[in-house]
């Protein structure tokens, strides 16, 4: 099947998820798709699979070209995918679940065996321990990739769609389905992969398309003419943009300490401890545990075991009301339409809603005049561009609304920041803004914990990088500013970690 | 790149149009206006519509009835009201409004208490009711529509069981007295009960950390929740409060009718306390309220009650109406795109 | 031994039925009459419009939607049927297939109403409950139709020894639907949407489709409840369905129905009726306050919703 994706654009409130973005996909190739967090990649997916209608643009199948209006009209016209959120029903059997859409029946009543044997046939495939009989809610998350995969391989297209199909499976889970998706692409079929990491792409991977900011940066180019850092150049565009601070040293005194942290997400013995002033990075892979960590912290997620300290004191903090009112810690989420922002909420009391309380006078009463004046510094401060404070944040841009979500925390006035992923998905300008501010608030003796799995931004950040993989903190690097050198001590750590781990199940 | 500025928060801001103006647009709170100039238009007009055709709807007794049953029904809105802008639900306004109403008669009737005392113990019953479904709905984090569908059942059933379904008819007449009362001739002070409660409610909403903080936990509880705002004792607040209202909306039913009957309240409260809210412009999401909405929604549902009764059309078809101005309110809304855009925002 | 009793807590159905057979034993310990034929035919028959209303609720609550209009809808089909019969002389054997097609298109009206316009289905169905109330009312005037055919009326009371002919709807009903949900297309993938809609509608499944079948059976089975309840009254009361809503909950959700959708029990809500009748013969029996069946209705809910989210605890689902 020959897919052709002609300048196809797509806006949302506040952003230009995609900028007349072309794509072509051969028939009998694997074709990579790749950028960063908000490049695009997913509403690209999601307009190929029918769930999203471009606003202006072609998608062409054979030639010929398709308006889908839902998932159900591409799957009519071929195309299959393995979609990076859950897709599964979770009270349902595996059997089911592959082929939920297309049930076999006889005399009007569902056919188990059928189910179970033609499930069995695709499941086969990828892994034979997983029953067809059992429901999805009792598997692991990585059966659960294997079915989700398994699914979409069933429907026989001549098109596949994988986002991040190796997320939460095991290497050897991979290998399998590399084998399988290279004999698939030999039989003629074309598969579109999406990951983030750069092995499996260069694995598997025939050319490359990569997304930025929502335009082409790479369109179809042969993997053979690819290195690695002009994949990861071509991704990022970054090293022109990110700034280097100054190197510090910060010899001052503990404002938060971990002391053997346990969390129910499985963290195991967490010891750390931040300086006034410091900015300390928490770097890690997606799945680390490190937002699971920074929420335990705040309270929003319960500690089993060790102390956090507070200047000093241990500190049993339960919710993030008590965090911020009575020890004086914030947490920018990383999610910010979820956790970060109130959508639907004016500007304003979104920055707002972490002082009301500081406001509030006699009775609980809250003097807009004296809401406005606190708001308005942070707004100008960080140049949040928008016609007025009364602007609903859900109408911003995204990186407008990030800074909505760090301007709450910074009029909070916290001693500690714990800033999560501050700068994934908005642009490159405000990108270098944030850093700079991230900067000036620990230099104005604010400690920062912050999380980013941004290399070159921990780099150009962090006085001292901790390295967390698997939820454990695996060590802690010296920042002095030189990328290769921090960067290869980091990854080392995580890979010295996983070579004692297969070498430990191994014997 | 050259346009970064390396110390930008020192720098001078420069006056574009994409920078702030510290104006205050009326959008944010006053959301659901141009709805309620609609909803406002429409009474008027049913009321020029009433009055043609029956003289005796503007009749000064008329007038009056119309005015303390609106009062009763405002109170009950804002009972439902202040649960929605959590993002809840409390099916239970009628059943606690009925508890309060037959321990307020209770305690005047059976127990000899003053009126004072009898008042503040209906009111405080009401509170407690309330304030046991907010706990129940946070502590076990089943949705609102549930615990309340069965305290509902619960308070109800208790209140049957411990008053034998016995009205009392004998209290102090001061009580109906107050009911009877008019003011300027056709108003009753029912009336001005009502409004001050908006006016409260207003203010509460408007200008304090409570009320702002309700606002946010309905808007997005996980966002509020991770700012700082404790999400679960502002719901139980929020509910402690319908609780508070419904017992009022009760109580004052006692003073209009004089007598503590179990037959007020109940399921009969349901469609009511959803109409004035819904209609004035409360999303059933959470995160917005309409106080002077709610008010002009239940004006538009006493007034269509007391005009087919005047024109003689019998109660009988009053549900019709009802429903069919509810879902051609919420359909109106709805494809005046409030709904759509929220939709579009809460999406991922 | 605590081990075994938490394995049985964990069958969903586990609880009503220990309760059902230690409350069935309290009973026909305490009260001699309990055991008569006579009480277990009037039990049996109370059943079988309660259960009928469960599943009415349970096929909404099965896609993620609620019905608030299965009391009025059910008022509305009762009187329309009644109507037909009493004062248009429609023979029954017409005029019941056609009030349950109107009962099945005031439910095809709820869920197309709920799916085109996006509306939360609670208060779509709010207002079309308050609308089919007024039509039923506005049209009988609450004036009862006493002139139900024989045949209906002795259909609703005769019995076989303790058996009364009535059940034989609610069991038809009960295999068809356990079939329907379990082994049909259609019944999996009304499961499949309750259960991730958005899994359900990337799969190919039409989510819109759906949620208006299952509102439309939902209108469907309400409708066969009122005209079960012509049937047990002998006459075509407005009233009828004016008390279902608590009880149309309360069925599937003690019988182990996620309020989130995706998952309910045919067993469950039926030994959850079984359960519900045995309490209000029992209090009948008892001669306690009819108030109680209110209050212990409530705490049964409460109680059952307690339950499962215990459970929901205990296995890390959900």
């Amino acid at each position: 099947m020959q897919l052709s994706i002609e300048g196809v654009s797509k806006a949302f409130p506040g952003v230009q998820a995609l900028d007349k973005v072309s794509f072509e996909l051969r028939p009998g190739e694997i074709q990579a798709l790749m950028g960063e967090n908000g490049a695009g990649k997913s509403t690209l997916i999601k307009i190929i699979t029918g769930l999203y209608r471009p606003d202006d643009g072609r998608v062409m199948i054979d030639g010929q070209e398709m308006s889908f209006q839902s998932p159900r009209d591409a799957i009519a016209a071929g195309i299959g995918a393995v979609h990076q959120e859950r897709n599964l029903i979770p009270r349902f059997s595996v059997g089911e679940n592959i082929l939920l859409e297309r049930l076999p029946t006889r005399n009007g009543l569902l056919d188990k065996d059928a189910i179970h044997n033609e499930a069995r046939r695709y499941l086969d495939l990828l892994d034979r321990g997983i029953d067809t009989h059992t429901e999805v809610r009792s598997l692991s998350v990585a059966q659960m990739q294997i079915v989700e995969i398994a699914k979409a391989l069933s429907l026989e297209t001549k098109c596949l769609l994988m986002d991040e199909p190796t997320a939460s499976i095991t290497e050897h889970e991979t290998e399998a389905l590399f084998t399988l998706l290279k004999r698939l692409r030999d039989e003629g079929a074309s598969i579109v992969f999406v990951s983030h990491k750069l092995e499996e792409v260069f694995a598997i991977a025939d050319r490359v398309t990569v997304l930025r900011d929502g335009k082409n940066a790479a369109l179809g180019e042969p993997m053979s003419t690819m290195t690695r850092q002009n994949l990861i150049s071509l991704m990022v565009g970054r090293e022109e943009h990110i700034v280097n601070k100054p190197q510090r040293s910060v010899d001052t005194g503990v404002v938060l300490e971990a002391r053997g942290l346990q969390t129910s997400f499985g963290h195991r013995d967490i010891s750390f401890s931040l300086k006034r002033g410091e900015i300390l990075g928490l770097y890690g892979l997606v799945g680390a545990g490190r937002s699971e960590l920074a929420r335990a912290i705040v309270g929003a997620a319960p500690i089993t075991g060790g102390e956090v300290l507070v200047n000093g004191k241990t500190a049993d903090i339960r919710n993030v009301h008590q965090a911020l009112n009575q020890f004086r810690i914030g947490y920018i989420s990383e999610d910010r339409k979820n956790e970060g922002l109130i959508l639907t909420h004016t500007i304003r009391e979104n920055i707002a809603v972490t002082i009301w309380r500081r406001l509030a006078g006699a009775l609980g009463l809250i003097r807009p005049s004296a809401e406005l004046d606190a708001v308005m510094p942070y707004v100008e401060r960080l140049e949040i561009r928008t016609p007025s404070v009364e602007q609903k944040v859900g109408n911003l841009s995204g990186g407008n609304q990030q800074k909505v979500s760090v301007a709450k925390w910074l009029a909070a006035n916290v001693e500690i920041l714990i800033i999560d992923e501050p700068t994934v998905g908005i642009d490159i300008k405000t990108k270098a803004y944030l850093h700079e501010l991230i900067h000036e608030i620990a230099a104005g003796g604010t400690s920062v914990l912050l999380i980013s799995s941004d290399m070159p931004e921990m780099v150009a950040l962090a006085d001292r990088i901790l390295v967390m993989h698997d939820m454990r903190l695996v060590g802690e690097v010296a920042n002095d500013r030189r990328y290769e050198t921090v960067s290869n001590a980091i990854m080392n750590r995580i890979h010295a970690v996983e070579e004692e781990r297969s070498t430990a199940t191994a014997g | 790149m050259a346009d970064v500025p390396v110390n930008f928060f020192h720098r001078q801001s420069h006056m574009t149009d994409e920078t702030i103006s510290t104006e205050r647009s009326r959008r944010g709170f006053f959301a659901g206006a141009s709805a309620q100039i609609g909803l406002f238009a429409i009474v008027a007009l049913l009321w020029v519509i009433f009055s043609t055709l029956a003289p005796g709807f503007t009749s000064p007794i008329n007038l009056f009835g119309i005015g303390r049953s609106l009062a009763v029904d405002i109170v009950i809105g804002f009972s439902q009201m202040v649960v929605l802008a959590t993002g809840g639900m409390n099916l239970a306004v009628g059943s606690i409004g009925v508890c309060a109403v037959m321990l307020t008669g209770f305690l005047l009737q059976d127990a000899g208490m003053p009126i004072p005392v009898a008042l503040a113990g209906g009111l405080l019953l009401g509170g407690a009711l309330g304030w046991l479904n907010g706990f129940a709905i946070v502590k076990t984090g089943v949705n609102a529509f549930i615990i309340t569908l069965a305290s509902a059942s619960l308070f109800l059933g208790a209140m049957l069981i411990l008053s034998k379904a016995v009205p009392y008819n004998t209290l102090p007449p001061e009580v109906g007295q107050f009911g009877r009362m008019r003011i300027w001739g056709y108003v009753s002070p029912l009336l001005f009960i009502a409004i001050a409660i908006g006016a409260a409610l207003y203010v509460l909403y408007r200008h304090t950390l409570l009320g702002r903080q309700i606002l946010a936990a309905g808007a997005n509880p996980r966002a509020a929740e991770m700012s700082g705002v404790p999400v679960g004792r502002v719901i139980i607040i929020s509910h402690t409060l319908s609780g508070l209202l419904a017992a009022t909306a009760g109580i004052m039913l006692v003073a209009r009718l004089g007598a503590a009957m179990p037959s007020v309240g109940g399921e009969d409260w349901l469609l009511p306390s959803f109409l004035g809210p819904v209609l004035g412009g409360t999303l059933l999401a959470g995160g917005s309220v309409a106080v002077i909405g709610t008010m002009i929604g239940a004006a538009l549902v006493t007034t269509i009650r007391s005009g087919l009764l005047v024109l003689q059309v019998g109660n009988f078809w009053l549900q019709l109406f009802l429903g069919l101005i509810l879902l051609a309110a919420v359909m109106a809304d709805r494809y005046r795109g409030v709904f759509l855009e929220r939709r579009s925002l809460g999406r991922k | 031994m605590n081990s075994l009793l938490r394995r049985f807590l964990m069958v969903e159905w586990s609880g009503i039925l220990a309760a059902i057979i230690l409350g069935s034993a309290l009973l026909a310990w305490l009260s001699p009459a309990f055991l008569t034929e006579f009480n277990i035919y009037v039990m049996l028959r109370s059943f079988c419009v309660a259960l009928l209303v469960g599943f009415a609720q349970m096929v909404t609550l099965a896609v993620g939607q609620m019905n608030i209009s299965v009391g009025a809808l059910g008022g509305l089909v009762a009187v329309l049927a009644g109507g037909m019969m009493e004062k248009l002389g429609v023979p029954m054997i017409l005029a019941i297939p056609a009030a349950i097609a109107i009962g099945a298109l005031c439910g095809l009206l709820n869920g197309v109403l709920t799916e085109r316009t996006g509306i939360n289905g609670f208060i779509i169905t709010l207002a079309t409950a308050s609308a089919f109330t007024g039509i039923n009312l506005g049209i009988t005037q609450s004036i009862p139709f006493y002139n139900m055919p024989p045949g209906l009326v002795a259909f609703g009371s005769d019995r076989f020894f303790a058996f009364p002919y009535l059940m034989i709807a609610p069991i038809i009903a009960t295999i068809l639907l356990g079939l329907f949900l379990s082994r049909t297309v259609p019944g999996r993938h009304l499961l499949a949407v309750g259960g991730n809609p958005h899994a359900a509608e990337l799969s190919g499944i039409s989510r819109g489709r759906i949620t208006i079948l299952a509102h439309t059976l939902s209108g469907t089975l309400a409708a066969c409840a009122a005209i079960l309840a012509v049937a047990q009254l002998g006459s075509a009361q407005p009233t009828i369905g004016s008390d279902w809503l608590l009880l149309s909950f309360a069925a599937p959700i003690i019988g182990g129905a996620a309020l989130t959708g995706g998952h309910v029990s045919v067993l469950g809500t039926t030994l959850a009726v079984i359960l519900i009748a045995l309490i209000e013969n029992g209090m009948v029996l008892a001669k306690v306050d009819p108030y109680w069946v209110q209050f212990v209705l409530g705490a049964l809910i409460l109680a059952a919703v307690w339950l499962n989210r215990w459970r929901a605890v205990k296995t890390g689902t959900d």
